[in-house]
């Protein structure tokens, strides 16, 4: 069972459906949430959080039932909101310690734990300054530090790197890295930034206008994948590709000596270059392209997804 | 975690009973509210009248005192139900200006920054939050209002003759049943229009506004129509009509002006009602979204 199980999830806002029949399991150790604005991805988190209930289907977070068993499930979970959610007349520890108590941690604990949380996020320093007098960065951290310090089993972040700079976005990234690392933490990531979910999910669940576009594990697509080439050669490029057919290869050759090939899984780049030495053709450029998450975005964007439809690949992908 | 190894760990502790969380928003509320100097201030100004109140009685039940004085026990203010709520009315007006000014405190800040989310995030429900800031009020008020007024009761309990105690011990409930009445509407009303004001002046202006601004339309309402029902606007009529009533002390308004204390009541109710009805769409962890 994976941490989030949807099953036909609909939530209707003031009439307007926002979500419609979301079906899939997040298996993921670090699940993104992406899709163009208005797709659903606050409404589904606000959804997992009890926040909203569900009109029609279900959505279970640990296998409890996230509208009716709320209470439990928050216990497990940290949440970073995506916009300016603190308490600004607090100081940085005051804050995080009151978050700590609310998520149940004893009076003590929690002011010991406060100060290790705000240590690892990099806000150790100035931990006794008001919030409102920290930089945007700043209240991002301390926003992760307090969903951070109750130690949860689930770690929702909306937009996580949102307004940073280059230097504060990269130590949002590693801060998240090394949570996934550590283990203990399944992390679900919205973000707009597909850069940002490359390099920290190994899942992603797309969303568009309401429903799943395309639900899958980033690594495995790559991995099938991995096959596509691009050469760029001179020479005899015909006789070339016929003998690379020849090898089991499906290609393409173009007029300018550029060649599109899948290569089979028997047959490795050196094999080319073997071929192309005893035809006498210079292989001047050789990439072996990997889909990227962009690919696999902008193709579940193209494709409309099917009423009903759920699960893993839909989009054809 | 370790402060000295930043690195992160998994909490594997034993956590408190999630009935206690209310607990923790009534403690951050009350530290919240009594960390303003001002607030220390107009706490202090509302002990003054009670040190008063207490000379009076101490001299009122001593001969030695009086003597001393020069007074006479006919020229002394006597000691009785209309006393008490003279009492009573002083302090809970001094509330007023006392959560006018701590109503806002306890929930502002955290609706200025929009802190809802994160908040209710966390295993407490709306209903527990409310009731979180609402008893932190309450508590506050308290110290203001029945608590001294108990003690002065006890004090005049101790120190008048024996019968005056068992005579009067209605005093003592009416005063607890009246003050409680007022602080948990004033709370409410306090918190409902702080909640949807985001400047803490305001929010205290509107809670002035609230009380008195309704008064002078009924008063209006009652001199044009010539009907005592206008009165039902007039919340400090109306409790003070309560109080007397509760206290067994002679009202100040002529009869043909009363109101009847189930309509008192059930305007009270209403209004409660009105202010959980605002807090039921101003506390949410999400704007609602209009179609």
């Amino acid at each position: 069972m994976g941490i989030i199980d949807l099953d036909g999830l609909e939530v209707r806002l003031a009439n307007r459906l926002i979500l419609n029949g979301l079906s899939g399991e997040l298996r993921g150790h670090a699940v993104g949430l992406l899709g163009p604005n208005g797709a659903g991805k606050s409404t589904l988190i606000n959804t997992l959080l009890g926040f909203h209930a569900p009109s029609k289907g279900t959505a279970r977070v640990f296998g409890l039932d996230a509208h009716r068993d709320r209470a439990e499930i928050r216990g497990g979970i940290g949440y970073m909101p995506e916009n300016d959610s603190f308490i600004g007349n607090m100081s940085g520890v005051r804050f995080v310690r009151y978050m700590a108590e609310l998520a149940g941690l004893p009076p003590q604990i929690a002011l010991e734990r406060t100060h290790e949380a705000l240590f690892y996020v990099g806000l150790g320093e100035v931990r006794y300054r008001k919030v409102n007098s920290y930089s945007l960065g700043m209240k991002q951290l301390v926003k992760l530090a307090q969903a951070l310090v109750h130690g949860p089993r689930l770690l929702i972040l909306d937009e996580p790197t949102n307004g940073l700079d280059p230097v504060a976005r990269l130590r949002m990234i590693q801060l998240i890295k090394e949570i996934r690392k550590e283990g203990s933490i399944r992390l679900l990531i919205s973000s707009h930034l597909l850069r940002d979910i490359d390099e920290t999910c190994d899942e992603v669940l797309i969303l568009k206008n309401g429903r799943i576009a395309a639900l899958c594990n980033i690594e495995e697509e790559r991995r099938s994948n991995r096959s596509f080439m691009e050469l760029e050669t001179v020479g005899a490029t015909e006789r070339f590709s016929v003998s690379i057919r020849g090898l089991g290869c499906e290609c393409a050759a173009f007029p300018d000596g550029r060649i599109k090939l899948i290569l089979p899984e028997h047959i490795e780049a050196r094999d080319l270059y073997v071929i192309a030495s005893e035809q006498g053709v210079q292989i001047r450029r050789m990439n072996q392209r990997r889909d990227s998450l962009e690919d696999i975005f902008l193709r579940a964007m193209d494709t409309a997804p099917e009423k009903g439809t759920n699960g893993r690949l839909q989009a054809q992908l | 975690m370790a402060v000295y190894r930043h690195s992160y760990s998994a909490y594997t502790g034993t956590l408190t009973p999630a009935s206690t969380r209310v607990g923790v928003v009534v403690r951050y509320a009350f530290a919240e509210a009594w960390s303003s100097k001002i607030t220390i201030g107009i706490f202090i100004l509302s002990l003054l009248p009670c040190i008063a109140t207490l000379v009076g009685i101490y001299v009122a039940n001593n001969p030695i005192a009086r003597a001393m004085l020069g007074a006479g026990r006919e020229q002394m203010v006597a000691i009785d139900s209309g006393f008490f709520l003279k009492v009573l009315e002083v302090q809970c007006w001094l509330a007023l200006v006392l959560a006018s000014w701590i109503a806002p405190r306890v929930i502002t800040f955290e609706l200025a920054d929009d802190a809802l989310p994160i908040l209710l995030s966390h295993p407490i429900s709306r209903v527990g939050y409310i009731a979180g800031k609402l008893i932190a009020l309450v508590g506050s008020l308290s110290l203001v209002t029945w608590v001294p007024g108990l003690l002065l009761f006890v004090y005049q309990c101790y120190a008048s003759p024996q019968p005056w105690a068992a005579n009067h011990l209605r005093l003592a409930g009416g005063m607890l049943a009246g003050a409680v009445l007022w602080i948990v509407f004033l709370s409410i009303l306090g918190l409902a229009l702080s909640s949807w004001v985001k400047w803490r002046v305001v929010a205290t202006g509107s809670i002035f506004a609230a009380v008195f601004i309704p008064a002078g339309v009924g008063a209006v309402v009652s001199a044009v129509l010539r009907t005592r029902w206008g009165f039902l606007l007039n919340i400090p009529f109306m409790i003070t009509s309560v109080w007397a009533r509760l206290m067994g002390a002679a009202e100040l308004s002529s009869p043909d002006r009363t109101l009847p204390t189930g309509a008192i009541l059930a305007m009270l109710i209403l209004a409660c009602l009105v202010c959980v009805a605002m807090l039921n769409v101003r506390i949410r962890a999400r704007e609602v979204v209009r179609g």
